[in-house]
């Protein structure tokens, strides 16, 4: 059965450390000297233009292929050496999945559970588990060939499941749905979170990705230009924190203006007819409340005041790391 | 365990395809058909009492066993030919290397679905054979050397077919290759006897004896001999000195063929085989090092 535990092991060590991997296709050099570090219980996106290098290093990661030069451990086991071992630990979703037309729900996930070495007498109780889980109960018997594309992918997400990887390798997996499939797939994901699994996803929708992941590594080239928390990244780059004000009289304008001048936490402000009062913020949450308080506390009628969204911050973050790399 | 399982998902994809069945009815239907078709020439003049039955029955059964082998042979590559490739294109190859199977289940899993299509196609004609009991002319003992040699070509050629499979990406690359070297296999060797060892047979270069050493490895030769029909032909196959029947000899190579190709897909079925076993064997030196 799927385990809905949280995992009880030492969180603080790295599952999976990737130490200086290089790989190269013929001319093309795919990853170079690249290092990271992904903690157990974390959901680590991977980000970058086509071409950085994010399927060669799932790919990696699922010992599908061999690095060039380099090495991946796996806790204790190197991943070119022991491929056996990583493949009963890690759950890989490719980017082009295949599935077999002619066969139901069932008994595709009868089959992967089969190959997995799962014995027949505990595969229905996985495999209903499963199909629950992906909520695809009602779908158990039609052929495979029938499912939107949607539901092939939660099939598919299914699928890596049937083993109860502890980590789970999910490349694009929101490439070709529509937006409730989407909305859908982020609800999975987060509840693959929730019962402990460490998932590594990469993905074009940076937006999608600040709101799943607790960390993110940008690729560009094959290099890792930033990696670790989101926020951590976004301040790393950043240095701020933009914050988005919305008053409801527009006579109290200025008034708001050079309160937030007159604050030593905001270093700019600007006014946009549609996006309102935005305010680069340095500080802590404490020195945010206080920003807040001290315009409630002139009158100002203030309707919303909130720091951007991870996800909008993520894709000028990506935007500015990228150029910057471009330009050197 | 993996290897039921992929078994059992083979026979379920294949015998859900229409082709498989259609496949099925045709074959039977040929095989009928030319059979009947010479029944009713051997027949079609005088009554029945002053026809030999016994030389029709033997002819009948000559002709259908070797329309038959030549069914078999340009049948089987098309069941296993595009065996794992097909996975490559439908994408579920990488699905299937991140599974607990091993190279030796894919192979065998592979081979042993695309083999049983071929064993349903030659069972399924048994009740044709069976209506030459009728005329008699030949023992079970010829009816199991043939049945024999059936197996072991649809083995040798099935493993061939899956080998090109595993090293050619695309099906249409691999189906078409393992056609043109079983069709090399098979006229090769008469060009050579017909050019070269005829000629010098008849020079008295040469005994008789290596036209049968050269053919010995062909199904059409052997079944021929098997009836009798190769008058030319005569005597054992001689290995280092040793005698031995020619179907035997036949079923030998045949074997030690299916063995060499099935072993050759075990070690190219999987990406990196090569690359890993000299990372373990860095890794042992390494570890032995530092003992």
């Amino acid at each position: 059965m799927l385990s809905t535990e949280p995992a009880t092991t030492d969180i603080s060590s790295p599952l999976i450390n990737i130490q200086h991997v290089s790989k190269r296709y013929r001319s093309v050099q795919a990853l170079k000297d690249f290092s990271l570090e992904i903690p157990r219980g974390t959901t680590y996106g991977l980000i970058g233009p086509n071409g950085a290098g994010k399927t060669t290093l799932m790919r990696i990661l699922a010992a599908l292929i061999i690095p060039s030069s380099g090495q991946v451990w796996f806790e204790n086991n190197e991943v070119s050496w022991t491929p056996t071992v990583i493949q009963r630990k890690v759950g890989y979703m490719p980017d082009f999945f295949g599935v077999y037309p002619d066969l139901t729900c069932a008994e595709y996930l009868q089959f992967y559970a089969g190959i997995h070495g799962i014995s027949r007498h505990k595969q229905t109780g996985i495999i209903n588990d499963l199909l629950e889980l992906v909520d695809l109960s009602a779908k158990r018997d039609e052929l495979v060939e029938a499912l939107s594309r949607g539901m092939k992918q939660r099939l598919c997400l299914a699928r890596a499941l049937v083993h109860d990887p502890e980590v789970l390798i999910l490349d694009e997996p929101a490439s070709g749905l529509d937006p409730r499939a989407r909305v859908e797939l982020r609800e999975l994901v987060r509840t693959l979170q929730n019962i402990g699994k460490t998932i590594i996803i990469s993905s074009h929708i940076l937006f999608e990705l600040a709101e799943m992941c607790t960390h993110v590594a940008i690729l560009q080239d094959g290099q890792i230009v930033a990696a670790g928390d989101v926020e951590g990244i976004i301040q790393q780059v950043e240095g701020k924190r933009q914050l988005d004000i919305h008053i409801l009289q527009q006579e109290r304008l200025d008034d708001a203006i050079a309160l937030l001048n007159n604050n030593p936490t905001i270093s700019r402000v600007t006014f946009d007819e549609k996006k309102g009062i935005l305010a680069d913020f340095i500080g802590d949450e404490q020195a945010l409340h206080h920003v807040l308080i001290d315009l409630i506390s002139h009158d100002i009628p203030v309707v919303s005041f909130a720091p951007r969204t991870g996800g909008r911050r993520l894709e000028e973050v990506f935007i500015q790391i990228t150029e910057g790399s471009d330009q050197q | 365990m993996t290897f039921f399982a992929l078994l059992t998902k083979e026979m379920r994809l294949r015998m859900r395809q229409e082709r498989t069945v259609w496949v099925l009815i045709i074959y039977v239907l040929l095989l009928g058909l030319l059979g009947w078709f010479y029944l009713s020439r051997s027949t079609s003049n005088g009554s029945s009492i002053s026809y030999d039955w016994n030389a029709i029955g033997t002819t009948l059964y000559q002709l259908l066993t070797l329309i038959q082998i030549v069914l078999t042979i340009f049948i089987t590559p098309a069941f296993t030919s595009g065996a794992v490739n097909t996975e490559k294109e439908l994408k579920t190859y990488d699905m299937l290397l991140c599974s607990q199977i091993s190279s030796f289940s894919l192979v065998a899993g592979k081979l042993i679905a695309g083999l049983s299509n071929v064993l349903l196609l030659i069972i399924a004609t048994i009740p044709l054979f069976s209506l030459v009991f009728f005329f008699g002319g030949f023992t079970p003992l010829h009816i199991l050397q043939d049945l024999a040699v059936f197996v072991i070509t649809a083995a040798m050629i099935a493993s061939f077919a899956l080998l090109c499979s595993t090293l050619f990406a695309k099906r249409s690359v691999s189906t078409a290759i393992a056609y043109m070297a079983v069709l090399l296999w098979l006229i090769v060797p008469f060009i050579y006897v017909y050019f070269v060892l005829v000629p010098m047979v008849r020079d008295q270069q040469i005994d008789q004896q290596y036209i049968l050493n050269v053919l010995v490895w062909n199904p059409l030769v052997i079944l021929s001999l098997n009836g009798g029909l190769f008058s030319y032909l005569s005597g054992n196959y001689i290995f280092a000195g040793i005698q031995i029947v020619p179907w035997i000899a036949y079923v030998g190579f045949s074997a030690v063929a299916t063995l060499l190709f099935f072993l050759l897909s075990l070690c190219f079925v999987k990406p990196y085989l090569l690359s890993r076993i000299r990372a373990r064997f860095i890794a042992y030196r390494k570890h032995r090092r530092k003992r």
